[in-house]
This record gives C-alpha cells, sequence and structure tokens, in this order.
C-alpha cells in the first residue's frame, strides 16, 4: 500500500491543478465561462469524437506536417550536403542561409500568406522551412565533423569519391542527420499548428482551435491543446525508438 | 610525409573538392574542379580568375575570400530589384527594394517604428525575466530536492511538452488579450528551456568536485560560488540563450494573433492593408532583433567560459 502511494506520488500535483481546475469552475458565471467544469469537457470529447471532427482535424494537421516534414529533410539534406562538402557552396550560400534563418519562423506567415494566399500551399511551405533549417545545421554539422582518421582510411584505400561518400561520410553523418530529424519533427509540428491558427482555412487543429475561440468553447480548446501535446509527444518518443533501433551499428558512449 | 607518398596522395585524393588546405590546392586541382563544372566558356573565365587569384599575395587572397560572403546577398538583392523593375509580378506584390528602404526611414521618422519596437521589447524583457528566473530557481530546486522532483516532475514533465503556440487561444479566454496575456506567455516559453537545463547542469556536476570541497573544508558560499557555479553556468548560460530566441518568436507570434502594439501587430495591419513594405520592414526588423539577442548571448557564453577547454 505504502508503495504504490510512494509511486504515485508524481499524479499529487497535476491532481492537485484538476482539482482546483473544477472547483474554479463552479463558483460564478464567470469562472465556469473560462474554467469549464470537466464534466462539459467529456461530453465535449464524446462529442468531437462522435462527428469526427477530431479525426478530421487531426489527420490534416498530420498530412500538412508530414508533406512539409519530407519536404524539408530532402531538401534540408541536400543543401547540408553541399555546404558542407564544398566550400566554395558554403561561402555562397552559407551568409544567405544564415541570415534568412534569423527571422522567427512564424513572423514569415503575414509574408507567404500575401504572396500565396492563405491555402494549402503556403501552410506546407512554412512547415518545410521549418523542417528545413534544423536538417540543413545538423547535416552540416554531421558531414563537416567526420573524423579525420575515418577520411584517411578512405585515401588510404583510394575510394572514388562516390564510395568516400557512400562508406565513410554518410555513416558517419547519419546520428547527426537523425538529430537533425528530431529537432524537425517538433519544429514542424509546432508551426503546422501555428500556420493553421493564421491562416485558418481548411481544416486542422489550429483551425479548431480558432473557431473554439471565437465561440469562446474553452472545453474544445482544452481537448485540442491536450491532444497537440500527446501528438507531440507520441511523435517524439516514436522517432527516438526507431532511431535507436536503426543506429543500433553504432558504438555508443 | 616524403615527397612521392605525398605525390601519390595528391593523384588519387579521392575528394579534390572537398579538401579545403592541404597539398591539393594547386593549379591542377583548380584545373579539374572547373572540369568538374563544365568546360565551357564561363569555366574558362572562372579559371583564369582562379588562377589569376592563386598568383596573388595570400593577404589579398584572403580578403577576397572574406569578401565573397557578400556574393549571395548581393545576387539577390539584385535579383529583387532586377525582377521587380522588370515587372512580372503585380507592383502591390513585388515591391522594389527601395521602396522597403523608404518605408522603414518612414516608419522610423515618425517613430512609429521606435514605439512598437519599445513595446515588444518591453514585453520580452519582463516576460523573460519572470519565467527564466522562475525557471532557474525550479530547475536548481528539482535539482537538489529529491522531494521536488518526485511531485514536481511528471508534471513539469508534462506541459513541457505541449507548445507555447497551441496555447495562445487558451491563454486569450482565460486572461483576455491584454498585457498579462503576452507576458505569461512569454514567461511561460521562457521557465521551460532554463529549467531544464538548470536542473541538467545542477545534476551533471560531477560528485568528486564535492568530495574535493569536503577536503578542504569549503564553506557553503564559498563552495558555491567557486564550485557549484562555474560547474553548472555553462549548460543554464546556453538554456537561456534558447529560451530567449523561443521566446521572442512566441512573442512575435503573439503579437500577430491579438495584440493593439508591437512589431507583430505593425506586420498584421500591414498585411490588412496590403502594405507590403511595411510587412517586410516588420519581418527584416524581427529578424535583425533575433539574431542581435542571439549574438549578444552567444558573445556572452564565449566570454564567460573562455578558460574552458572544450
Amino acid at each position: 500500500m505504502l508503495s504504490l502511494l510512494r509511486k504515485t506520488r508524481g499524479l499529487l500535483l497535476p491532481l492537485l491543478l484538476i482539482g482546483a481546475w473544477e472547483c474554479l469552475s463552479r463558483q460564478d458565471a464567470a469562472g465556469a465561462y473560462a474554467f469549464v467544469p470537466l464534466s462539459t469537457i467529456g461530453s465535449a470529447l464524446l462529442e468531437l469524437l462522435g462527428n469526427g471532427e477530431l479525426l478530421v482535424n487531426l489527420l490534416a494537421s498530420l498530412a500538412r506536417t508530414s508533406s512539409g516534414l519530407a519536404l524539408g529533410i530532402v531538401f534540408g539534406v541536400l543543401l547540408g550536403v553541399l555546404m558542407a562538402l564544398s566550400s566554395l557552396a558554403n561561402r555562397l550560400i552559407g551568409p544567405l542561409f544564415h541570415s534568412i534563418r534569423q527571422v522567427p519562423m512564424l513572423g514569415w506567415i503575414p509574408l507567404i500568406a500575401m504572396w500565396f494566399g492563405n491555402g494549402e500551399f503556403s501552410k506546407v511551405l512554412i512547415v518545410s522551412l521549418a523542417a528545413f533549417y534544423p536538417m540543413v545545421l545538423n547535416t552540416y554539422q554531421g558531414f563537416s565533423h567526420v573524423e579525420q582518421r575515418y577520411r584517411e582510411v578512405g585515401q588510404v584505400l583510394v575510394l572514388s569519391p562516390w564510395q568516400q561518400f557512400c562508406h565513410v561520410l554518410l555513416p558517419a553523418a547519419v546520428p547527426s542527420i537523425a538529430t537533425g530529424v528530431l529537432h524537425a519533427l517538433a519544429f514542424a509540428w509546432v508551426t503546422a499548428v501555428g500556420s493553421e491558427l493564421f491562416l485558418s482555412s481548411g481544416a486542422g487543429l489550429g483551425n479548431l482551435m480558432m473557431n473554439a475561440e471565437a465561440g469562446s468553447r474553452m472545453e474544445v480548446i482544452v481537448l485540442c491543446v491536450l491532444c497537440i501535446g500527446l501528438c507531440g509527444y507520441l511523435m517524439n518518443l516514436l522517432f527516438t525508438l526507431l532511431s535507436r533501433h536503426l543506429l543500433r551499428w553504432r558504438s555508443i558512449r | 610525409m616524403l615527397p612521392r607518398q605525398q605525390s601519390l596522395l595528391v593523384r588519387h585524393h579521392p575528394f579534390p573538392l572537398f579538401q579545403k588546405h592541404g597539398a591539393l590546392k594547386g593549379q591542377r586541382s583548380l584545373r579539374r574542379r572547373l572540369r568538374i563544372c563544365g568546360g565551357t566558356g564561363l569555366a574558362k573565365a572562372l579559371g583564369y580568375f582562379a588562377e589569376l587569384r592563386l598568383a596573388m599575395a595570400p593577404r589579398t587572397r584572403s580578403v577576397l575570400t572574406a569578401l565573397t560572403w557578400l556574393i549571395s546577398p548581393i545576387a539577390l538583392l539584385a535579383l529583387w530589384a532586377a525582377v521587380a523593375a522588370a515587372g512580372i509580378f503585380p507592383r502591390n506584390l513585388l515591391i522594389p527594394p527601395a521602396q522597403v528602404v523608404q518605408a522603414f526611414t518612414g516608419l522610423l521618422a515618425s517613430g512609429e517604428l521606435y514605439e512598437h519596437l519599445g513595446n515588444s521589447l518591453s514585453r520580452l524583457g519582463l516576460g523573460f525575466a519572470i519565467g527564466s528566473l522562475s525557471g532557474l530557481a525550479f530547475g536548481v530546486l528539482m535539482a537538489l530536492s529529491r522531494q521536488v522532483e518526485v511531485y514536481g516532475g511528471p508534471l513539469f514533465h508534462t506541459l513541457r511538452q505541449v507548445p507555447s503556440i497551441a496555447l495562445i487561444p487558451m491563454f486569450v479566454l482565460l486572461f483576455g488579450i491584454d498585457e498579462t496575456f503576452k507576458i505569461i506567455i512569454v514567461a511561460k516559453t521562457a521557465f521551460f528551456p532554463v529549467a531544464l537545463a538548470a536542473c541538467e547542469g545542477v545534476k551533471a556536476i560531477p560528485r568528486s568536485y564535492f568530495e574535493v570541497a569536503d577536503v578542504y573544508r569549503l564553506r557553503w558560499p564559498t563552495l558555491v560560488r567557486e564550485i557549484a557555479l562555474p560547474a553548472a553556468a555553462p549548460p543554464i548560460i546556453t538554456g537561456f540563450r534558447i529560451s530567449l530566441t523561443r521566446a521572442w518568436m512566441v512573442l512575435v507570434a503573439t503579437e500577430l494573433l491579438a495584440a493593439d502594439s508591437g512589431l507583430g501587430q505593425m506586420i498584421e495591419m500591414g498585411r490588412q492593408m496590403l502594405r507590403i513594405d511595411v510587412v517586410m520592414v516588420g519581418v527584416l526588423v524581427t529578424g535583425v532583433i533575433g539574431f542581435a539577442l542571439d549574438f549578444t548571448f552567444r558573445r556572452l557564453e564565449q566570454h564567460l567560459f573562455r578558460w574552458q577547454t572544450r
């Protein structure tokens, strides 16, 4: 009994917080407006699940994230490799890349919205840009920090450039690229939701939240926030497990 | 290395392109380099310049190398100006660079930019101060006390998963769209990275340091000042830097969505009135501020921890 209590100590604070929330919601009408009772959240969950609204919007957001992520990863890795392997390309593209990178991701949204409208294309563009930056940085780092010893082995074995790339540089850079994907995943997910908040057209969790804000339906917003947090966590966890499995050949310190 | 070996290496070097310094930086490799680009007139011209460059004194060469950093931004500017002048795209969507400069000086002269910038930066300062200091305190507590970690840890790590951007609609309903809401959201953004970095930084102090302190019978204040602080500070400062750049991004996003002043509101207003010049000035200023904040913190990091051997 005591050991069970010990294990559940971490739940105490969250439960207290939820209790306080419920308590505030019962105080007066103003409290019930901002802090909705838990029962309302529960019924809203059933309602959203029942009419499929949550699922449709979630899937739309996930689809946007994955297409943006795929684009960002492909172009990010390409540019990263180019910049790491050719000092000329690095000198030509590097300054431009680093100066554009300084603008916060969501700061681009108004400009992109003016140029490309607020449809699907703009959102995917923003998501892929958000995935692009960490990919370029990590790929560049991975390829430019290959140990000199490995390069020398390649020289001794007189590998052709392509062989050197495939057998020496790429395996050495893969862990760093995996880290980049992990960052890109998080950025892409946050930016997808953010871009939906700003460009509310079409389906998406952000759009669902904006509509709920306009109708001041706190319970829907709470559900969306929970859903976003949970999905972000799950994606992170899945990718970490996957990369650990795929990179198990690597000797870990 | 023996000359013969060297020449062998040069001949068979797998990556002539990728060697920055070394035996390959000769004219032969340059020609090879250019053959990869294709042997057209352009390549011949490039080869001429490359050989010219090699003939120069090293000093001039390094100056020229430094100048190549400027090529791409200038090329982009020139391309932008040329496309805008050619009128391929509608004039209200692609404006010439001169108009952006004009809008910038206009906003500067009318004091509008200062006002928005001042509002944004004061929000950032206040929110960041609250968030990062409480994050520092919580992180250190969590690292030092087992009780705090057991009780607060799960909640902390759960809340950490929720992105700040997703909380904007919720906080709008809870706190209204006044100043409180923006400061709370900036503080929330700043809190988590600093708390995490502080917790991990303090935990990562090697136990042997404390044993040494024990041997010397150091007192508490000395222990903290001389051992704990220098050992834990580098990751914490990095945490501060990350949380500052994130807080800036979230603040601009918040102002875009709900504000009556600030840089984000200026951009959003420009968008609604189709003043693309104002939007571009806003985006540029946002980038410059973000860069300046990050750069300052990086320099601070380098300066404070120059004694570290990595």
